[in-house]
């Protein structure tokens, strides 16, 4: 079913300038990603370890002032390749004194006129979006229907009104909302989580992109909820073949619907793979993060026993003092005497440990 | 397991919507039942677990006890005093007894004070006390809580969802607290900050020997504190029991939907295409569609199944919560 790579990360890099400190906030630090056709892709970690500022790399919604991004993403659809990151560099100044970066200077306008340029034809078209608060990102004082509608015109295949109209009504069918005729006028605020949330799956679909982002669709449901935007997901999945970029925490999720995983952690992948090799508990060879991970969601045993969860102790990493060594050394519960020294004081290399599965960890290299 | 801690007897908090100037004074105000007629005890060291999905009304149920809502009728005893219709300053001193951990706790912390402004407020607004004894009970509370003293010069901002949770918990332990309202305390928090605020949660439970009212709808984290669960629906509990029993063999309708609707259930088998018809149609609940009798029925399959009996359409014949087996209340006609 998967076919060629829609979309080629290579080294991104997206830091923001922190000027109280004087540093890098290093939030996506070199990450290497691969989206083939028809395939999705989940993206697991803890909060703050850069899933989603991968994505809003992507879309090219990194326009605070202090970002900056480096790095190659290639887009590929019928048609259509583009470098998403063509010429963005030149808009940064970096001003150094002494070898550190004491300022970025940023041509913001020159900055944003670039995105525009490369992303116009891209985003919302080829590329959407469906973002963690559905109730926040559809625009409270617009019915749903009609902000479906815009997206169908803004892709610009359906010039006609009242056929967009049609063709909004036939998606807000697709994604189950019950009586859609009715609810094709109502307002957010009178929709339910859940509901609104089908909406947000509607409007990002009705384009038809190439490719759709999902950040976190299921957080802040009901449990119920929950499984069903899942199970509207895989049923979506299945029916139109959509290729996803799936962004959660809730690893379960990710389980169901992903083909392939990448498990990020202070703004790196530390593994990535076929979701069914990674994500499993009884798989062995596994990232200590990615195990941990697995480790502390709360198991049937656990419950049964009522039982301490295993938490991984300590916060997530800052990004702006990383470490020289592992990432996740500090956290790290399986660093043996034999490896302590590179652990600490060398960075290990995504490597690829069987067919498919990469691994950073010096437990499987010598 | 000691003596009861809280009762909650018949209590129903109504919220009047109004629409307009003028349905008010034609009268046209409608009334939504956000907790209707539930009752409920729970004893000393214990924790139970309120479940359902949002608009069920289990927050209400948790800020009316608190009396942060009046509650319409019924009554709510604490240590076997009624506390249902105090005055506000009655009910002051009782606030040092129970404290509720807020489910935001972006909301829940002011931004402009640092940690140890609001712990040192909480400390000091119930107690008479002096610096050094501020000081002392900060640094037990930090100390069980599992906070890093150099944190308390940082603003909510600055720390992580994790160590904001435990501010909040903090906060609430700082009056000295010995039963807690936690409303959705491990919503939003990643898998692994949210195991270290359930096992803070057990030991605090163990050490200082709270009860907890645990609000949630991750039925795993439920399952893994409660010791009691009580499931709601539109105000109503519709199940109650032990937590093991609930969850092994649930007798409503709604209950046994609830948990087989858990995104993964951790057995390998599980299907990865479809997680089975019994959800297909499964509708949006909302208070706006009427019901009458069962306020599931439009919703239960058993309902379906069975031909749609009259007994459950039957307003005079809503099922009430009833014994079924020993510790384990149901309200439906046709248990599972």
């Amino acid at each position: 079913m998967t076919g060629a790579p829609i979309l080629e990360i290579e080294d991104l890099r997206t830091y923001f300038f922190a000027r109280s400190k004087q540093a890098f906030i290093r939030a996506v630090d070199g990450v290497d990603l691969r989206i083939n056709r028809g395939e999705t892709l989940g993206l697991v970690g803890e909060s703050g370890s850069g899933k989603s500022i991968t994505a809003l790399s992507i879309m090219g919604l990194i326009s605070a002032e202090p970002g900056v991004i480096s790095g190659r993403m290639g887009f590929k659809t019928d048609g259509l390749q583009v470098n998403l990151l063509r010429g963005i560099k030149e808009y940064v100044h970096l001003a150094r004194k002494d070898g550190r970066v004491m300022e970025v200077r940023k041509n913001c306008p020159g900055w944003e006129k670039q995105v525009e340029r490369l992303m116009g034809a891209i985003r919302g078209k080829e590329i959407s979006v469906i973002f963690q608060n559905p109730r926040s990102s559809l625009n409270p004082f617009i019915p749903i229907g009609k902000q479906i509608t815009e997206a169908i015109l803004l892709k610009g295949r359906i010039k006609n009104r009242r056929e967009a109209k049609q063709r909004a009504l036939y998606w807000l069918e697709q994604v189950k909302i019950d009586s859609p005729r009715l609810r094709f006028d109502s307002y957010p605020y009178g929709l339910s989580g859940g509901m609104c949330q089908r909406a947000m799956v509607a409007m990002a679909l009705a384009s038809e992109p190439s490719l759709l982002i999902a950040d976190e669709p299921t957080t802040g449901l009901d449990a119920t909820i929950q499984s069903k935007i899942v199970d509207l997901l895989q049923e979506l999945k299945s029916a139109f073949t959509v290729t996803t970029m799936l962004i959660s925490h809730d690893i379960a999720v990710i389980r169901r619907l992903s083909d392939s995983a990448a498990v990020m952690y202070g703004g790196m992948l530390m593994e990535c793979g076929p979701a069914d090799h990674i994500l499993h508990v009884d798989h062995e060879s596994k990232h200590p993060y990615t195990a941990a991970l697995l480790a502390s969601i709360p198991s049937e045993k656990h419950i049964k026993e009522k039982a301490y969860l295993q938490a991984i102790e300590g916060d997530v990493l800052d990004t702006i003092n990383t470490p020289d060594g592992c990432r996740f050394y500090a956290r790290c519960n399986r660093v043996t005497e034999g490896i302590r020294e590179k652990c600490r004081y060398h960075e290990p290399d995504l490597r690829e440990i069987s067919p498919g599965h990469c691994v950073r960890c010096w437990l499987y290299f010598d | 397991m000691g003596n009861t801690i809280l009762e909650v007897v018949n209590l129903k908090t109504h919220f009047v919507q109004r629409s307009g100037l003028f349905s008010t004074l034609r009268g046209q105000e409608r009334i939504i039942p956000a907790v209707d007629d539930i009752s409920f005890y729970l004893k000393e060291h214990e924790t139970l677990g309120l479940v359902g999905e949002s608009g069920s009304g289990k927050t209400t149920v948790g800020r009316t006890i608190l009396g942060l809502i009046p509650a319409t009728s019924g009554r709510i005893l604490f240590d076997g005093r009624d506390i249902t219709a105090l005055s506000p300053r009655d009910f002051r001193p009782l606030r040092k007894e129970m404290q509720m951990i807020f489910q935001d706790p972006d909301a829940a912390l002011n931004p402009k004070m640092r940690i140890q402004a609001i712990l040192k407020e909480a400390i000091g607004v119930h107690q008479d006390i002096n610096g050094a004894q501020v000081d002392r009970k900060m640094g037990e509370l930090l100390e069980q809580v599992n906070l890093k003293e150099s944190k308390l010069t940082n603003f909510p901002h600055e720390l992580s969802g994790g160590e904001k949770r435990r501010v909040g918990i903090a906060r609430a332990l700082a009056v000295g607290a010995r039963f807690l309202v936690a409303d959705e305390p491990t919503s939003a928090l990643d898998v692994s900050i949210q195991a270290q605020v359930v096992n803070l949660l057990k030991d605090l439970q163990k050490n200082l020997g709270l009860s907890y009212l645990f609000i949630s709808h991750d039925l795993r984290i439920v399952e893994l504190v409660s010791h009691k669960v009580a499931v709601m629906y539109l105000g109503r509990i519709v199940e109650m029991g032990l937590t093991n029993r609930i969850a092994e063999s649930p007798r409503h309708p709604y209950t046994h939907i609830l948990w087989s609707s858990l995104v993964d259930k951790e057995s390998r088998e599980a299907p990865r295409t479809s997680s089975g018809g019994k959800l297909a149609d499964w509708g949006v609940f909302d208070f706006e569609r009427p019901y009458r009798g069962c306020r599931f029925a439009p919703r239960c399959p058993v309902y379906h199944a069975r031909g749609r009996p009259e007994k459950c359409a039957n307003p005079s014949t809503e099922p009430h919560l009833d014994d079924i087996a020993e510790a384990h209340k149901v309200a439906c006609h046709f248990p599972l």
